[in-house]
């Protein structure tokens, strides 16, 4: 099916109404998007300018509305656990860490020196004993505050490769000592009054 | 029943309070007959007091010894010490090895399989077979 046709059937079981500018025409129309309802259909307009009419997910939160009401209700009781974890990415990499872990990340940091202090704002999960909040992908980072300060740079012991091949006696040594920069998660908070603000 | 205290006993997190830099001396020897000691001292005359200056933290000391390679020892608060020698390196190769040895910790050099390292008990607690939903069978 091509993708224009399938759009429209999409649009079909889920009529999308939108906001459009006049002096643009629609160049091409399909039978399956012809007897939809009144709004014009185009196929090049991108997802983030529709505002959907089906049930709203209630983990995604979007940039300014407020939150969920399962947000809203049960933040306050996780946040009054004694204990969190948050599961941060790093470009992209989940650590699951507590506050006051130590975390030793797989390449070495350019531009920091010990003592730095990074505000790390991409979470993928924040929990507590009994209550997890799930970011679909990411939780939203007015949430919670994270900080982490940069330990130092420790380096891995030499490891030597030695390259040789069957009846030949050439060998070829290759020597790697990889550098790793360590954080500290000095500071893990949840923000309830964010909740209130929005 | 009397409330007793649990006994603990404190260890230091650097970092989470206020954090301490791991090198608290580092010792530049270097040589005036020695050729390969011609990078060290071109080093202690040119990027050595600016290095010196924005590390207020850290001990410096610059002594001659004579006839040998220059060589930096470093020294830790965890009582080890490491000496990078910089026979035949160019003044800004030897501000590379300085500030290597001012970033790392005096730990001896180990592989690290896992990325976390903690001491806090587990946030959502240990698996117990009798809590929970129990096992259908």
């Amino acid at each position: 099916m091509s993708r224009a046709l399938l759009r429209s059937v999409l649009e079909l079981r889920a009529p999308v109404t939108r906001l459009l500018p006049l002096s643009i025409r629609p160049t091409t129309t399909t039978a399956a998007a012809a007897p939809a309802a009144a709004s014009v259909r185009f196929f090049n307009q991108t997802a983030q300018h529709i505002e959907p009419t089906t049930q709203p997910d209630p983990t995604i939160v979007a940039n300014n509305a407020s939150p969920p009401d399962s947000v809203r209700t049960l933040l306050p009781i996780l946040a009054a656990q004694p204990g969190h974890y948050i599961t941060l990415l790093i470009h992209g990499r989940p650590y699951l860490v507590t506050q006051g872990d130590s975390i030793r990340l797989p390449f070495k940091m350019p531009g920091v020196e010990p003592g730095d202090v990074l505000r790390l704002n991409r979470a993928s999960v924040l929990g507590s004993r009994d209550f997890t909040l799930k970011g679909a992908p990411h939780v939203d980072e007015r949430l919670y505050e994270c900080r982490a300060v940069v330990t130092g740079t420790e380096s891995e012991p030499l490891r030597v490769k030695i390259k040789k091949k069957r009846r030949c006696r050439r060998k070829k040594t290759v020597k790697s000592k990889h550098r790793y920069t360590m954080l500290r998660v000095s500071e893990l908070r949840i923000r309830e009054e964010a909740v209130h603000e929005s | 029943m009397t409330i007793r205290a649990l006994k603990q006993i404190s260890t230091g997190r650097n970092g989470v309070g206020a954090f301490v830099l791991q090198c608290k001396k580092m010792d530049f020897h270097y040589c005036d007959w020695a050729g390969s000691s011609r990078g060290m001292n071109g080093f202690i005359k040119s990027l050595l007091p600016k290095f010196v200056g924005s590390h207020p933290q850290v001990e410096f000391s610059v002594s001659p010894r004579p006839s040998k390679h220059p060589v930096i020892i470093a020294q830790y608060i965890n009582g080890r010490e490491k000496a990078i020698c910089v026979r035949n390196m160019e003044p800004y190769e030897i501000l590379k090895k300085a500030e290597l040895l001012r970033d790392a910790s005096g730990e001896q050099l180990r592989k690290v399989t896992k990325p976390v390292q903690s001491i806090n008990e587990s946030v959502r607690g240990v698996w117990s077979p009798y809590h929970g939903n129990g096992m259908q069978v």
